[in-house]
């Protein structure tokens, strides 16, 4: 089964719907000057945890959702969805290189945190897509029936640092 | 004025923005996203409630400079786009018609319905704004309302449509044309008010 999305523009309120879930359209630069923020922030404010943690949230709930309403239950299924979710919300493009339930790999050779961040400002001196990797926490654990925060996921490579794809660490 | 405002937001709003075979979405000369309104709601409600009272401000203002840069960068790639030229730029007269044109574009993307209420070239403008998303923030505080006023964004973009507007030619850099202006929230729909509300002004140097 392929990703579905129903689209809509509610015309009374005028907000925009993606499967029942308001969604907003923004732009690189406002998704890495809020990575920038937090990262930023690291003298008052562990920032860049509250941005991954926000990301596995709010995408653990948005994958669960789909899953739940399309009685999707083959975890396979579920990832491929999932993938397939990240791409749609512009996020990029997930490649599982190794990963199951326990963990392992997880690649992005285009992504929107990091290509924007380099398209914005160049390369940096520590990897930056804190977005993404909630992204991934929020993967598995959805496609997995694990409460968030079951999964920590790293950067081990960025683009942003000068490597050729990211590659995110998944483990338990 | 010469801009259809409820024209203008229904083609607008059935503008296809769809990602590529990459998972990007390329468009106005940015890369867009489209993510649950919610992240962003939650991650500034977070970040907020982290720190101490007596750095707030500063946290708000850093959530307003980057609705600003966004604001500009992106709101220049919409008014110099295609899709600005066919449906909203046959209208356009003047400068106070662009922007006109880029808040019923705003409302289209879904960030709420924002319309100028006063405008006063290259001085002030009101913009009202009914239902912005921002405003959904107050779900997540106690009692349902917010302790503050919490629309960063819109702050940040109507300050940016000023400099667009008034505060020179575009400037890629951002170095030289950008916060010219600045926007300042003077009702919130979170914090209990019918509507919120706007005021934009030159900013001031000193």
């Amino acid at each position: 089964m392929s990703l579905v999305l129903d689209k809509h523009f509610d015309n009374d309120r005028c907000r925009n719907y993606v499967n029942d879930i308001l969604t907003v359209l923004h732009c690189h630069h406002y998704a890495t000057l809020f990575t920038q923020l937090a990262i930023d922030a690291r003298d008052i404010v562990n920032g860049t945890k509250i941005l991954y943690e926000t990301s596995e949230d709010i995408f653990s709930k948005t994958l669960t959702d789909y899953f739940n309403k399309n009685n999707i239950s083959d975890k396979n299924e579920r990832l491929k969805l999932a993938q397939e979710m990240f791409s749609a919300f512009g996020l990029g493009k997930i490649e599982m290189a190794s990963l199951d339930e326990n963990g392992g790999l997880v690649e992005m050779p285009v992504a929107h945190i990091d290509d924007g961040w380099l398209q914005k400002w160049g390369k940096f001196n520590s990897p930056v897509n804190y977005i993404g990797a909630g992204y991934v926490a929020a993967m598995l654990s959805a496609s997995f029936d694990k409460p968030v925060r079951t999964y920590t996921v790293e950067e081990q490579e960025s683009k942003v640092t000068g490597a050729a794809k990211t590659v995110l660490k998944v483990s338990v | 004025m010469a801009i259809d405002r409820n024209k203008v937001i229904e083609q607008m709003s059935k503008v296809s923005v769809e990602a590529n075979s990459d998972g990007l979405i390329p468009a106005f000369n940015v890369l867009v996203n489209s993510f649950p309104a919610e992240f962003w709601n939650e991650f500034t409600r977070r970040m907020v409630d982290a720190v101490n009272e007596d750095i707030v401000d500063a946290v708000e203002e850093l959530f307003v400079n980057a609705a600003h840069e966004c604001g500009y960068h992106t709101g220049y790639g919409i008014i110099t786009s295609k899709e600005w030229d066919a449906i909203v730029k046959p209208m356009v007269e003047n400068t106070e018609d662009i922007l006109h044109g880029a808040y019923a574009v705003f409302t289209a993307w879904g960030w709420g319905k924002a319309e100028i209420v006063e405008l006063k070239p290259n001085e002030r403008m009101v913009v009202k704004v009914d239902d912005y998303y921002e405003s959904d923030i107050k779900d997540s505080c106690a009692g349902k309302k917010a302790p503050r006023m919490m629309a960063y964004m819109i702050r940040g973009v109507s300050g940016a449509f000023m400099d667009l507007a008034y505060g020179g030619d575009y400037d890629p850099t951002g170095e030289s044309a950008m916060y010219t202006f600045e926007c300042n929230q003077t009702k919130g729909i979170e914090t209990g008010d019918s509507y919120g509300e706007f005021v934009v002004e030159k900013r001031n140097e000193s």
